[in-house]
């Protein structure tokens, strides 16, 4: 090592120039209509009813809780997972649907709305958030997949931090597969600063291919399935 | 139609007058036994069997090494050995394989290469899939089990040919061993480079077989056998491998049958 | 300006030192258990997976052509990726060489006066050593992903690109929990292993300044970088700490985002046999204004070490399809056999073999292209069906082939030639292609077989020698055809 640092921008400019030189030197002149047509697998089409006990069959195998309830007894619901949990305290996303759940809650159960950056608050976030309750944009029927858009009301670590993770989910937003999914909602025009597709609780099988959950995200996802 | 994981699935032509045999190296050499019952096999199901002197390797000990220069000169010297439009049929898998996929590769994709490889037939693909033969079983009630090469499975689809025909055996019952389909550990020139690594394969494989219990197995391959039975001899055990040319033909005629060494 | 030094991997001594490795790891029994197990496991679990062969055959040829288009425009998606992503505010650097690559990870670090880094799992990261670069300048890296941990912890490297501590069990994990964290109680029960981990990672996640994680697929058209993972690591490395740089080989750009949905189809049931990872993780930005969490700087390294070699030849550019499912290495019987440290390589098995050598040069690889039955057990597997013995048959070619010929398509040509050898197989193509030589040779053999050796180098440690026939097939078959003529002869003459 020395102290004279070679300048990053220069060595990756002049990466940049010989790698691409040397990859379109060979594409050079390929006539890129002329590539052989890519034919998708069909898949059957299923019906709500099939769609739905997919949904629900893939998360269970993944040890997902899924709950099937209104919007009405949502409340109700989630105050008794967390008597049974043991847990006093929930970090909520901000937004109205929200709200109304949160009024309805338990009054033992403490809530906190995410309104604050994480720079300064992640020891909070981290050892003071025992559940968190966030919406859901859609959901996947064939690998029972979540889908979560974070925003300014919802930051993408309320569904990552906090052991427990309520996410509800609109029966009438499931989609049968992820290919269908990107195509009906044209994903490409226009996608969030993350999205993330969410099957499970946060497992690992690294250790003697034994099964384990929690590794560091949520031990437990519990799915509020609405609009059945 | 999307292409299957099938390449050896191919159009099978009627019941020749005549065929080609090709030997293979190791059967001229060492097993010259398992080309005569093949020949008489085919001679029994009346089909005039020629079998080429000039013949000699496929030249796949060569390429499989990465000298395909050599190996190109002695395939091509092959395919001059059989000009005549019927099939010819290789008592190996492994080699048909080479024959039938690799030669293309190897010699260009020209018309004589390419009617030379259309031809070229497994010997068990060729009982099954253009005799149709259908063996009447005069042996003794028994257990055998079947190890199929890697490339004869792969390129040839052998383990489909070679358990039917064992299947049809009345009196033969097939034994499948743990981890049938793994390879043995031959390898050709494996063997000797990583000697150590196909030592620890022939070992699994031997006893996976002997743990079947049978008092032989059967292969469509010498080069597996020359690996398995050369281990099971090393270790004492009575199992043996057979050739499947042999083993059908002594089924058939109702003697009792020994394994090869 | 001062230029960047390159340093020769490290995996380059170890790769040599491929057939030592190879005695040392057949040798252990546990070592040896420890991998038959977990490639039955992995095994079984990609098979139950497809519950329909024709699913599959489609969905691998879908794949394999949606690969190849990508790397068709390879160059024009990688422009187009480096677009879109500096429009969403990711910035791209490029890096010819895994010193380079390290080099600007290490100043990135430096900028923002970084001393912490979490790590999600990159094998690119292994592939450069990037922890070692860091701990170099001081900068203290942490594996966040299980396996990595595990591995770190136990001063290792990765056994298995997929789940990288495989080569131990929970018996050894347990011992390694005992020995290096403190107030950790002797356990084999994996949930409490798990949770002690969960413990000492979350800390770190909150503290780190730095996450690092690889890419599993870049897309061009929208500028996004996915991430694929089951335990939250790769979530929490790109969500928590304030900088995050990914680090990727060129061949991971994909063209379209309509391409991701069956290639990660394919990638995680090919893996585990899981119909989806538990997170997939779509990473388009940093923080934007009003958001409360997320980097507030995003980075990509794009890395070549060797893939533009092997873009530049049409067979060898297919080994650019891979996706890193490790389903060639579940499958592979030698795999299986010495475990994925032997290779001496950071990526092992089939795959290993296919593309160290263009990151190491063939001088430091020879052995590995030659270490396979060529069984196709792997191509078989293969989701994006890269013909691995095929490509494994070509690597042997360019190994052999002398070294002034033209044109050097690989660095290192030549490097497994040997005069001897090569002599041998020139006189074997001239007898196997004389039927007279022929002839003359096997005659040989077989009425000299009492001369054939008992002892035939490794193979007879474990068999006895084969004994050639006391006559050639040649032989026999002429002498049936005499007799026969002669039997029709002499019919003839008493009829």
């Amino acid at each position: 090592m020395t102290n004279t640092k070679a300048d990053i921008k220069a060595v990756s400019n002049t990466a940049r120039g010989n790698i691409l030189a040397k990859l379109k030197a060979e594409v050079n002149g390929a006539d890129y209509d002329k590539l052989p047509k890519e034919i998708p697998y069909d898949y059957p089409e299923f019906s709500r009813e099939e769609n739905l006990a997919q949904f629900i069959s893939e998360l269970e195998k993944n040890h997902a809780q899924v709950i099937k309830t209104t919007k009405d007894n949502m409340a109700e619901v989630i105050s008794e997972q967390l008597a049974a949990l043991n847990i006093t305290k929930l970090l909520y996303g901000d937004n109205d649907a929200h709200r109304e759940i949160i009024n309805a809650l338990n009054s033992k159960i403490e809530s906190q709305v995410y309104d604050f950056s994480i720079d300064n608050n992640k020891e909070m976030l981290f050892n003071e958030c025992p559940a968190a309750l966030s919406s859901s944009r859609c959901s996947i029927a064939a690998t029972g997949s979540i889908v979560l858009w974070p925003d300014e009301n919802e930051p993408r670590s309320l569904s990552l931090v906090p052991p427990v993770h309520f996410v509800i989910v609109d029966a009438n937003k499931l989609h049968a597969d992820f290919a269908s999914l990107i195509t009906a909602q044209q994903w490409q025009d226009k996608l969030p600063t993350n999205v993330v597709l969410i099957s499970g609780p946060s497992k690992t099988a690294d250790i003697q291919q034994t099964l384990a959950y929690g590794a560091h995200g949520p031990k437990a996802l519990i799915v509020l399935l609405i609009n059945i | 139609m999307q292409q299957l994981n099938t390449q050896h699935l191919r159009d099978y032509p009627k019941k020749p007058k005549q065929v080609y045999l090709f030997g293979t190296c190791i059967v001229d050499s060492f097993f010259p036994d398992t080309g005569m019952d093949a020949i008489e096999l085919l001679e029994r199901e009346g089909i005039e069997v020629i079998y080429p002197q000039g013949q000699s390797c496929c030249g796949q000990p060569a390429y499989n090494s990465g000298y395909k220069d050599e190996a190109k000169a002695v395939a091509m010297s092959q395919v001059k050995q059989f000009p005549l439009d019927i099939p010819v049929v290789v008592v190996s898998g492994s080699c048909g394989g080479m024959m039938r996929h690799h030669y293309l590769d190897l010699l260009g994709d020209d018309p004589e290469i390419n009617n030379f490889c259309q031809r070229v037939f497994e010997f068990t693909e060729f009982l099954v899939h253009v005799l149709r033969l259908k063996p009447i079983d005069q042996g003794p009630k028994e257990r055998v089990a079947l190890h199929t090469s890697c490339a004869a499975r792969r390129e040839m689809g052998v383990h489909i040919t070679g358990n039917k025909l064992i299947s049809q055996l009345a009196n033969v019952e097939l034994v499948i061993h743990d981890y049938e389909s793994e390879c043995c550990g031959f390898g050709g020139t494996f063997a000797v480079k990583h000697a150590d690594i196909s030592a620890a394969m022939v070992a699994d494989k031997s006893k996976h077989l002997v743990a079947t219990d049978v008092v032989r197995y059967v292969s469509a391959d010498h080069g597996c056998m020359m690996n398995i039975n050369g281990a099971l001899d090393y270790q004492k055990q009575s199992l043996r491998g057979e050739h499947i040319a042999s083993y059908l033909l002594n089924r058939i005629k109702g003697n009792s049958s020994k394994g090869s060494l | 300006m001062k230029h960047i030094i390159e340093e020769e991997s490290k995996y380059a001594a170890s790769a040599k030192a491929f057939r030592a490795n190879v005695t040392r790891d057949l040798g252990n029994e546990e070592l040896r258990s420890n991998f038959r197990g977990a490639m039955d496991y992995l095994m079984d679990k990609r098979k139950g997976a497809f519950s329909s062969e024709e699913e599959l055959e489609v969905l691998r040829e879908q794949c394999k052509l949606i690969k190849q288009r990508c790397l068709a425009k390879l160059p024009h998606l990688l422009e187009q990726l480096e677009g879109n992503l500096e429009k969403n505010g990711i910035k791209v650097h490029w890096a010819e060489t895994i010193t380079e690559a390290n080099e600007i990870i290490a100043q990135l670090i430096a900028q923002k006066k970084g001393k912490s880094v979490v790590k999600g799992k990159s094998m690119v990261s292994e592939e450069t050593a990037l922890n070692d670069y860091l701990e170099e300048r001081n900068v203290e890296c942490l594996e966040s992903d299980m396996g990595e941990y595990i591995v770190q912890l136990a001063k290792e490297h990765p056994s298995h690109i997929i789940m990288p501590a495989i080569h131990q069990n929970k018996k050894q994990v347990a011992k390694l929990f005992a020995d290096n964290i403190e107030g950790f109680e002797y356990s084999t029960d994996v949930d409490t292993l798990i949770q002690q981990g969960r413990e000492v990672l979350r800390n770190k996640f909150c503290q780190a300044d730095v996450g690092i994680s690889g890419v599993n697929f870049a897309v061009a058209e929208t500028g996004t970088l996915c991430l694929v993972e089951n335990e939250g690591n790769g979530r929490m490395c790109t969500t928590i700490p304030d900088l995050h740089i990914a680090i990727t080989g060129i061949e991971k750009v994909i063209e379209h985002l309509a391409d991701v949905p069956p290639l990660l189809s394919l990638l995680t049931r090919s893996a585990t046999g899981q119909a989806i990872s538990t997170y997939f993780n779509m990473i388009n930005s940093p923080r934007k204004p009003g958001e409360k969490d997320g980097p507030q700087e995003v980075h990509l390294v794009l890395l070549d070490n060797g893939r533009s070699q092997a873009f530049a030849d049409e067979e060898l550019r297919q080994t650019l399809q891979c996706i890193r499912c490790g389903a060639c290495m579940n499958h592979c019987p030698v795999y299986t056999r010495i475990g994925g440290h032997a290779y001496g390589t950071v990526y092992p098995g089939p795959i290993g073999k296919m593309i160290s050598p263009h990151m190491l040069g063939l001088e430091a690889t020879t052995n590995l292209p030659t270490a396979s039955t060529l069984c196709g057990a792997c191509g078989e597997v293969c989701p994006v069906k890269i013909p691995i013995p095929k490509i494994l048959l070509r690597l042997r070619q360019e190994s052999v082939k002398p070294k002034s010929q033209q044109p050097e398509v690989m660095k290192g040509q030549g490097a497994g030639r040997n005069n001897v050898e090569a002599l041998i197989w020139k006189v074997w193509a001239q007898v196997h292609k004389s039927p007279k030589f022929y002839a003359l040779s096997m005659w040989g053999l077989t009425r000299f077989r009492f001369l054939m050796p008992k002892k035939l180098g490794g193979w007879t440690s474990v068999r006895t020698a084969p004994k050639p026939a006391a006559a050639t097939l040649h032989e026999r078959i002429n002498a049936k055809q005499k007799k026969a003529k002669q039997e029709k002869q002499s019919q003839h003459g008493r009829g």
